[in-house]
């Protein structure tokens, strides 16, 4: 036990001999886990999408559509000059930009002649969803003049109208019957988040618990992963040679330099879920144990990867850059970037090999769905799995030069 | 001029004999961008890489909106993107999204098609019109929110389509009756006949132009942004690895070695800062390659695509010479560059959209060659051409030109130059 723990401290002074691991250890990953969750402040209390409105037709109808957008959840429609708004669109600060174009008005929408511009960046996820809000808007408001014309084809199947200033009064009477009775459209659609927890509280789906969980497991297997330039370091100096002529067994070293790593990847977990919870006010789950089950599994099967590595590269700039590359690499392909499901089928089967597929899927299960140690027992396990088959592979591997 | 060529490619033939830097300058860079292309469904040619997206359908309602429901999801508009699968347990269903076996599961409740058309012998009075909606459930799965955010979509979409036809209905039957002719004995009839005989091809519509001869026209390669955004993020590592082995040969000797021969000192940092930009040319060059010729990514106007890799890589050199000179060790060139990496991948738009981004971030992203070289390769994508680049190219031009004085400054009062 003594010796594993000399071998703990001595990595760990060797790891954080220079200032700038505080930076990878904490500060980098707590400066891309604030950025990606959105954490930048704007500056605006409304979340809605900007949305430039040139209204130039000036019309009831126009003006109705305004009001339609104002009323969406998704955009927040700002009047401006035509002029104001192709600037800012061509110099790429407006993503979506709604043109109301002369004659737009309430004849021309009866007729079917009545036309909108909109202009949009491409590839644009804010301007897609601009897209759609303007969409539903303008359905609003020409489905209340499709059914006022209804309602007067209605009236004219049972009795002509007399004059076609009754006929223009009925339909404005119907217009507005329609509006109010679009207002008062009640939800026939509820949303439920699943949810395996067996209380009555079900966690909310909220990306950024997705991406925070995605950002841990990036920053925390990275390093876990550059066991292997630890080793290549030893190697490369030859100290890991004098261990030879030490009382100290090729698993008692493995164990040490393993132990001490994992150690400190915990202590980068926690404070990494610290500051989710404490900051950012995100919940990661209900069951601490459970929590704790996934994050030491993850931190074992990586840093036995790391050790399988090391015993595979041959200098510590090589395991430095093999072990970011795996990183980021198996990051992505695991689901710790963009959701797993945005993947073709064959990749989602393929990367259940991957053991930060298992780490996230496990994180997922606490973070999304509210589960506890038996909903995470699958990935805990398959994690260990992982953890077992790299170490032996280390172990069977290992050479002292 | 010839000796600080022959230290240049001397510089840009080791990094290229250097096994573990190639695999990080090009070949993570790659890998990052190839599974970009996955998650982007660049390789599958739709918006995204979804597909057969599992839903599971209860239809409880057995009814004329339940089962137009049904047909809405096994229409043939939807097959590819949607494999919807039918249950009679509501329990089982809600089970198999918990496993994640499905994204959702959509629950038409009994009753819910009667609850927006009147049933025969239905009273169609206040209590009818004021009766608590039946609502359609759609049971998410939060692991797959994409996914079960299109299925709530097409499930609204419905709805939507549902509510107009009521509105329209009820609109009719309102005006009817306030103009006396409709009648209490014949309403029921009326009521159920208008809501039958509702025509679908309404006249009234506003036609929405989308952006033709704008950006809209022109078909955006997603990977034209994600590839070059990869290439630049790793370039800053190449500039930094670059810098390093300008301390490397101090503190191996050979720094002093080159500098007792007939050669200048000029000449001497001249040699590597044109190694440096060779190598990183060089990278971002393969890297545009092979993504053109594996990915059948179309990069535009050559000419421009030439300038903006030689004016980014000139840009990014500085940043590696300003670390050089800055650091002591190439241990701590090492850390920072890589530190650097990051950080100007975040701020500069490699891993996150800048346009999401408020303005003040944007401004503080310029000082990176990432948010400017991305800004040139969007331009080219969009089908610009070099007179558009002006601004990107001069931008990272003065931002080499700037960096690389202060560098010599730096160099100058370390005295790390003299001989």
């Amino acid at each position: 036990m003594k010796k594993i723990l000399a071998i703990i401290w001595k990595d760990t002074i060797i790891r954080f001999a220079t200032p700038s691991e505080i930076l990878f250890f904490i500060v980098l990953p707590l400066v891309f886990t604030y950025l990606l969750t959105g954490g930048v402040p704007s500056g605006d209390d409304d979340p809605r999408i900007g949305l430039l409105v040139v209204n130039e037709a000036n019309t009831p109808a126009s003006q109705q559509i305004v009001e339609q957008l104002e009323m969406s959840t998704a955009v927040r429609p700002e009047t401006v000059t035509r002029e104001e708004a192709e600037s800012l669109f061509d110099d790429r600060r407006a993503e979506v930009v709604l043109i109301l174009p002369a004659g737009l008005s309430s004849d021309s929408i009866q007729n079917g002649t009545a036309k909108v511009e909109l202009l949009q960046q491409p590839n644009n996820m804010n301007a897609l969803a601009a897209r759609q809000a303007v969409s539903t808007a303008i359905r609003r408001v020409t489905s209340s003049f499709s059914a006022a014309q209804n309602a007067v084809r209605e009236r004219e199947r049972r009795e002509p109208f007399a004059s076609e200033t009754q006929r223009q009064q009925y339909f404005e009477a119907a217009l507005e019957t329609a509006r109010v009775l679009q207002e008062d459209t009640p939800e026939r659609v509820t949303a439920v988040e699943g949810s395996t927890a067996e209380t009555e509280e079900t966690p909310t789906y909220d990306p950024r618990a997705n991406t925070s969980a995605g950002q841990l497991i990036t920053w925390v297997f990275i390093p876990l992963f550059g066991i292997s330039a630890l080793f290549a370091y030893e190697r490369q100096r030859g100290t890991l040679h004098r261990l030879l002529t030490t009382p100290v067994t090729k698993a008692t070293f493995l164990l040490g330099t393993i132990s001490g790593q994992v150690l400190i990847a915990l202590v980068q977990m926690l404070l990494l879920v610290g500051f989710a919870i404490l900051v950012m006010k995100l919940s990661w789950g209900r069951d601490p144990l459970a929590l704790f089950a996934v994050l030491l599994s993850s931190a074992l099967a990586a840093a036995a990867f790391g050790t399988a590595l090391g015993t595979f590269v041959k200098s510590e700039g090589q395991a430095n850059g093999l072990s970011i590359m795996f990183g980021m690499v198996f990051a992505l392909l695991g689901g710790c970037w963009y959701p797993l499901e945005l993947f073709p089928t064959a990749i989602q089967n393929a990367v259940r090999v991957l053991p930060t597929t298992w780490a996230m899927q496990g994180m997922l299960d606490l973070v999304l769905r509210g589960g506890g140690l038996p909903e995470v027992m699958g990935e805990v396990i398959v994690l260990l799995g992982f953890a077992a088959l790299f170490f032996v592979v280390g172990v069977w591997r290992f050479r002292y030069d | 001029m010839k000796k600080i060529f022959l230290i240049g490619i001397k510089d840009l033939t080791l990094v290229f004999r250097d096994r573990p830097a190639l695999i990080f300058m090009l070949l993570a860079p790659f890998l990052l961008t190839a599974g970009m292309g996955f998650v982007t469904g660049r390789f599958s040619g739709g918006s995204s890489g979804l597909s057969d997206i599992p839903v599971i359908l209860v239809n409880q309602d057995q009814d004329q909106l339940g089962n137009a429901l049904e047909e809405v999801f096994s229409s043939e508009e939807l097959a590819g993107l949607i494999e919807p699968t039918s249950s009679s347990d509501v329990e089982a269903a809600r089970r198999a999204v918990d496993e994640d076996e499905a994204a959702a599961a959509v629950i038409i409740p009994e009753g819910f098609t009667r609850s927006i058309i009147p049933a025969e012998g239905t009273r169609f009075d206040q209590s009818f019109l004021q009766s608590e909606p039946v609502k359609i459930e759609v049971y998410a799965n939060p692991s797959r929110p994409t996914s079960a955010g299109i299925v709530k979509a097409i499930v609204d979409e419905f709805i939507s389509r549902v509510e107009e036809r009521r509105t329209s209905g009820m609109t009719a039957i309102f005006q009817l009756a306030s103009n006396g002719l409709l009648t209490a004995e014949n309403a029921e009839a009326e009521v159920r006949g208008i809501f039958e005989n509702m025509q679908d091809d309404e006249v009234a519509a506003i036609t929405i132009q989308m952006n033709e001869e704008g950006a809209e026209a022109v078909e955006f390669d997603i990977l034209s942004y994600m590839a070059p955004g990869m290439a630049l993020l790793f370039l800053m590592y190449t500039v930094s690895h670059g810098g390093r082995s300008i301390l490397a040969e101090r503190s191996q000797g050979t720094l002093p070695r080159l500098l007792i021969s007939p050669t200048s000192s000029t000449q001497v940092l001249g040699g590597k800062v044109l190694g440096i930009f060779l190598t990183g040319v060089a990278q971002v060059g393969i890297l545009i390659l092979a993504s053109s010729i594996l990915f059948g990514v179309e990069w535009g106007d050559p000419l421009g695509v030439v300038a903006l890799i030689l004016a980014a890589v000139f840009g990014a050199t500085g940043w590696g010479m300003l670390i050089t000179a800055l650091a002591r060790t190439p241990a701590q060139v090492s850390n920072v560059g890589s530190a650097l990496m990051l950080i100007f991948g975040i701020i500069g738009g490699s891993f996150i959209n800048l346009e999401q981004m408020p303005s003040l971030f944007r401004t503080i992203s310029k000082i990176t060659p990432n948010a400017w070289g991305l800004d040139g390769f969007t331009t080219l994508a969009l089908g610009g051409r070099l007179p558009g680049l002006i601004e990107p190219i001069v931008a990272l031009l003065i931002m080499g030109v700037v960096l690389f004085a202060i560098a010599v400054v730096l160099f100058n009062r370390s005295g790390m130059l003299q001989k």
